[in-house]
């Protein structure tokens, strides 16, 4: 006689998986934290994303704005979410990430720091903005390309 | 989560199919040399890449991967007889040489031409470092042979095992890129296992549950870094190295030996595990090739199919008083079978579709965007992909100590490259 698990994971068992949705969109929060960067946040905000928004504090410490020019309060924006992104480019200054990431480390937000375009930047200029993202990222990503975030944030059901 | 086009383009590697083309770019792990132990043996049948075949030593030491099947009523040549350098259809006589060439068929007049006219598709089969490895691909496009430092040091230095793992090549590779599940499922593992106990930074380990990960592209792949506190506001990193397509290298423990995995499709639903283990600079001693022959570390106890003893068919022999008392945190024995039993739980061909992917899954989701870039780019502009030149098989993963504000990519540069009686970087 077949075990349980010899029956229940055969192909013919996938069709009685349950079919209703296991999950709600989450709250993510796409922050540029530079100017390089917010070119890249930008170009994203303009694609439709079910639960996914996306701010620059690129000016920082001028206020923080959306893609829209409103002004909004990073704190607060951080602190609301279930996820922050926080993108920057290599050389860049990620001043914000210190505020960001303090106001998700009082609300127990997760975060991720996305280094982007590393490829061809000096080491100096990756250590730099590494060292600024490093205390304040859960999880850190160096990746080369920037359309990257955009097939990270999919992974996501941003 | 993932689109289901985008899981079937890098799940199915068929022949025809997107991934499978650029499997066929690569020199992949076939058989164990133990398997074809001497000339005249018995030949060997193995599924790879969805397609049939048989594998056999002829009478000169030479090794033939062919086509199973006869080409006159489609027997398996499996039955066949190795003999007088070639491989004989014991239903009319047909026989085959290496290369697949039928070079006697009995029933045609003795000096007939008609065996010239029929050929069996073939594949080279070459020996190194006590594996066989096959290249499934185009001729003009056959890249150097394997230079994986596992398969080129010297016999003393190393072992490869292989298990059939009931589920798809990319749910077992994503297993061995996914860091973060090490703290849970295993963590009975690191004190009480040979092949891993007894190293410095285990306590880097147990004092710091919660590492941090950072996910770097390298040439051939990524780096998945875990960092961890260690001493003096110094950070302890354990870097995987993934190289695409199918392998990876777990970061090392003190002397202990590198190792790592091949995850190489025998159809959508399976794959072959290879675990390989060597040390750079010295013989691996009894205690180690005891421990690897008794399953010990990434290595499992197997029947003479190569299928783990713990397997589906007997619920992988899992102790549920084990787990109760925290001898293992998942009640199934052994690394890899722990390993093995929730990726083949998960069925055949996971739905990604349905998954729910976090922050700490990045090290997947890069190495998903990866695949899907070379497959495409290899599709739609002939670009090959990254992982067959022979830099960027000359890899280890490194597990090392550095200053809080360094990138490992850049300082730990050297511990990253395979360089013959240099020591691996381990703590």
């Amino acid at each position: 006689m077949e075990s349980e698990s010899a029956r229940m994971s055969s192909r013919e068992e996938a069709r009685f998986r349950i079919q209703d949705p296991n999950s709600r969109p989450r709250v993510i929060k796409v922050i540029a934290l530079d100017a390089a960067s917010e070119a890249a946040v930008r170009r994203l905000a303009a694609k439709p994303w079910q639960s996914a928004t996306f701010l620059s504090a690129a000016a920082f410490p001028r206020a923080a704005t959306d893609f829209s020019g409103q002004s909004k309060d990073l704190t607060k924006e951080a602190g609301a979410a279930d996820l922050v992104v926080m993108v920057a480019s290599p050389g860049g200054e990620a001043h914000a990430a210190s505020v960001i990431g303090e106001a998700c480390s009082a609300k127990r937000v997760m975060t991720t720091g996305l280094l982007i375009g590393a490829g061809a930047a000096t080491e100096d200029a990756v250590s730099r903005t590494l060292s600024q993202l490093r205390p304040w990222s859960l999880m850190l990503v160096v990746a080369d390309p920037d359309d990257y975030i955009a097939d990270m944030l999919t992974a996501l059901r941003a | 989560m993932l689109k289901k086009e985008h899981s079937d383009l890098i799940t199915q590697t068929g022949p025809g199919t997107p991934m499978g083309q650029l499997f066929r770019r690569y020199w992949m792990p076939a058989l164990l040399a133990e398997e074809l132990p001497e000339n005249d043996c018995p030949p060997v049948r193995i599924k790879l890449l969805s397609e049939r075949l048989v594998a056999f030593r002829d009478t000169q030491g030479r090794y033939g991967l062919i086509d199973e099947f006869c080409a006159h009523r489609g027997v398996s040549l499996w039955f066949g007889r190795n003999e007088d350098c070639g491989l004989r259809c014991p239903y009319h006589g047909w026989k085959y040489d290496v290369t697949g060439q039928c070079v006697d068929v009995p029933s045609e007049p003795e000096g007939s031409a008609f065996p010239n006219r029929i050929k069996l598709k073939n594949y080279p089969l070459i020996e190194r470092g006590g594996v066989l490895w096959t290249y499934m691909g185009l001729p003009e496009t056959q890249p150097q042979p394997p230079e994986w430092e596992f398969a080129t040091v010297p016999r003393t230095h190393t072992i490869t095992t292989k298990r059939f793992q009931e589920c798809n090549w990319l749910q077992a590779l994503e297993g061995g890129i996914d860091s973060s599940h090490v703290s849970f499922l295993h963590r009975s593992e690191l004190n009480t296992d040979p092949l891993f106990w007894n190293a410095r930074a285990n306590q880097y380990n147990f004092n710091d549950l919660r590492p941090v990960f950072e996910v770097v592209e390298s040439p051939g792949g990524l780096y998945i870094g875990a960092r961890r506190n260690a001493d003096d506001g110094n950070y302890y990193w354990r870097i995987t190295q993934w190289v695409m397509p199918n392998f990876t290298m777990i970061p090392p423990r003190g002397d202990h030996p590198l190792h790592g995995h091949f995850w190489v499709p025998i159809d959508d639903g399976n794959c072959w595990a290879w675990s390989y283990e060597y040390h750079p600079t010295r013989p691996l001693t009894e205690e180690e090739l005891t421990a690897v022959l008794e399953g010990k570390g990434i290595h499992v106890k197997t029947d003479a199919n190569y299928r783990p003893l713990a397997n589906k068919d007997n619920d992988y022999l899992i102790d549920r008083a084990g787990q109760k008392a925290g001898k293992t945190y998942s009640g199934v024995h052994g690394i890899a079978m722990q390993d093995a039993s929730l990726q083949e739980s998960m069925g055949p061909v996971v739905d990604r579709t349905k998954e729910n992917l976090v922050s700490t899954d990045n090290g997947i989701i890069m190495a998903r965007y990866r695949l899907l870039i070379a497959v495409k780019a290899l599709a739609d502009k002939g670009i090959a992909p990254p992982g067959i030149e022979a830099e960027h098989q000359k890899v280890r993963s490194a597990s090392i100590i550095l200053p809080p504000n360094q990138p490992f990519k850049e300082a730990a540069k050297d511990a990253f490259v395979a360089r013959p009686a240099v020591a691996p970087v381990s703590v």
